[in-house]
């Protein structure tokens, strides 16, 4: 499984509650990607709030959701479903693959460029 | 249309009601965020939504995003027609509702055609007060309330054109930060030194009025007195001073005033908005009310402040859903708002004026302050920096004791703090 995805972090980059944006340019994506870490659980969305623009890889993250750092649209990590206004749409979810100590992104073939 | 699937969240359902058929006067978020809600609680009876305007918007983008590229009715609706119907929820736009009948539930529009309803949801929000002084009815005197609103003032503006904005609240100071961006040059009324000073504190107050000075607006301490036309189409604001300043664009940003008069004139209770309780209820059974338009009346007898945040509306109008239900309304936090101005992104939770010690957080481009009272955190504000309030937020819900000391140390993180005392 260790040739599946791309390695775009180490685990301990991405401290708990905190998470990182990746680049769209590393992932091939037509969205940076931000990769969470919720209570030790990893997920990664398109960065950008469905919303306005803020990146979501600032936002607040707690018990299994982020909240937008702007307007405090929530969004659910594992799906991208959006679960408060002002959001209105979903964004989209990526595959994350924990490779010993790697961080491994499967992007989400309708969002490769 | 949403089945009763998701109905845990909103406390204990002590008496549960049938609320039967719902007519919603007001289409903004408090209306909206009720008739979404009541679909969640699992309500199947007709939801019917009464809006004078033709879509059902959000309003937050109509003093920050009126000059941006791609600003329309699309990016500001709350739902497309689809989704509406999805969740069932009938729209009746175009029309205003005239009169409320309380012991019938009947809602009468401005066609003559008459609602019958179970249940009435008074979401009819505010309107921007006018200045009560001569010329504030000139055409190029502007409000700014609504989507039409914002398309006249955009469509008054030009690159270099002078603009005074009087009132350097929230909506006075993002509209003053948006023309600039667009080049126009603008001069900012307002008669206090650190307006926003009740709701920010003063240092943040003044740190926020400080920054016009560095966009190049120009700040005046005065009250306007007079608004004299010109011949050209132009006019000059004349503040109680003399001081003259000459503009083809004013905007009057002084406040709202709440829709209540629907209400009032059905005999509702009512003083500076229709009184509530802790489910939105009125002083009629059938009526409820939420928004701008509603103030809440303690258990106690005692009278809050009509909350006119973005947040307070979306929370107004779902309690008011699980009240129709009969449900307890689920716990809200403390009250938090947002505003943005010369590109900086300010949060406040809870309360930064009023008894307490103030905390400054230096060390960033931007201070951060906090109010404490009896170790705990009573309010945040921060810019750029949502994460802080956020954190400050949940410090404030669960009471966690918190140190000065480390409130105004930078390198203590209040994300780090609530960690710390779970």
């Amino acid at each position: 499984m260790s040739d599946e995805g791309i390695v775009v972090a180490r685990v301990e980059d991405v401290p708990d509650g905190e998470a990182i944006r990746i680049d769209a340019a590393v992932t091939g994506t037509v969205d940076a990607i931000a990769v969470f870490n919720d209570g030790g659980d990893f997920f990664a969305l398109d960065d950008t709030c469905s919303h306005e623009k803020a990146s979501l890889a600032d936002g607040w993250i707690e018990d299994g959701v982020v909240e937008c750092p702007l307007h405090a649209g929530k969004f659910c990590l594992k799906d991208g479903a959006v679960l408060s206004m002002p959001a209105t749409r979903d964004v989209a979810c990526h595959q994350v693959i924990i490779d010993g100590a790697d961080i491994r992104i499967v992007p989400n073939p309708d969002r490769l460029q | 249309m949403t089945s009763s699937d998701a109905l845990p969240t909103a406390g204990s359902p002590t008496e549960r009601r049938d609320a039967g058929r719902v007519v919603i006067v007001g289409g903004g978020l408090a209306g909206f965020s009720a008739a979404e809600r009541l679909r969640v609680l699992g309500h199947t009876d007709e939801i019917t939504i009464v809006e004078g305007e033709d879509c059902l918007y959000d309003r937050p983008p109509l003093s920050k995003e009126l000059f941006a590229e791609g600003f329309d009715v699309d990016a500001l609706e709350f739902a497309t027609g689809e989704r509406l119907a999805d969740l069932g929820i009938g729209t009746r736009h175009g029309r205003r509702a005239t009169a409320i009948d309380p012991t019938a539930a009947s809602v009468t529009l401005d066609s003559g055609e008459v609602l019958p309803a179970d249940t009435i949801l008074l979401a009819t929000g505010g309107r921007a007060r006018t200045l009560p002084v001569p010329g504030a009815d000139l055409p190029v005197v502007h409000v700014l309330r609504t989507l039409a609103d914002a398309q006249a003032i955009r469509d008054a503006v030009s690159a270099g054109c002078r603009a005074v904005v009087i009132g350097g609240g929230l909506i006075g100071a993002e509209l003053a930060s948006a023309l600039r961006k667009v080049g126009a040059a603008v001069t900012l009324v307002d008669p206090s030194p650190t307006p926003l000073a009740h709701a920010v504190g003063e240092l943040m107050a003044n740190h926020l009025h400080g920054m016009h000075l560095a966009h190049d607006v120009d700040t005046r301490l005065g009250v306007a007195a007079l608004i004299e036309p010109a011949s050209d189409g132009s006019a000059t604001v004349v503040l109680a001073d003399g001081d003259r300043l000459p503009a083809d664009l004013i905007v009057v940003g002084i406040g709202i005033i709440p829709n209540q008069e629907i209400g009032v004139a059905a005999g509702l209770d009512a003083d500076d908005g229709i009184l509530v309780d802790a489910h939105q209820r009125t002083s009629a059974p059938k009526v409820f009310a939420a928004g701008d338009v509603a103030r809440r009346r303690g258990d106690d007898g005692v009278m809050h402040r009509r909350e006119e945040h973005w947040e307070a509306a979306q929370l107004s109008g779902q309690a008011a859903a699980a009240g129709m239900l009969g449900l307890a309304p689920e716990v809200r936090g403390t009250p938090w708002f947002w505003s943005d101005r010369h590109g900086v992104h300010l949060e406040v939770v809870g309360r930064l004026s009023g008894s307490g010690t103030q905390i400054v957080r230096e060390g960033g481009p931007h201070p951060a302050v906090f109010l404490i009272e009896d170790g705990l955190l009573v309010g945040a504000g921060s810019l750029d920096d949502a994460n802080t309030v956020r954190a400050a937020r949940r410090l404030i819900d669960q009471r966690i004791p918190v140190s000065a000391d480390e409130l105004a140390d930078p390198a203590v993180s209040l994300r780090a703090m609530l960690r710390a005392s779970r």
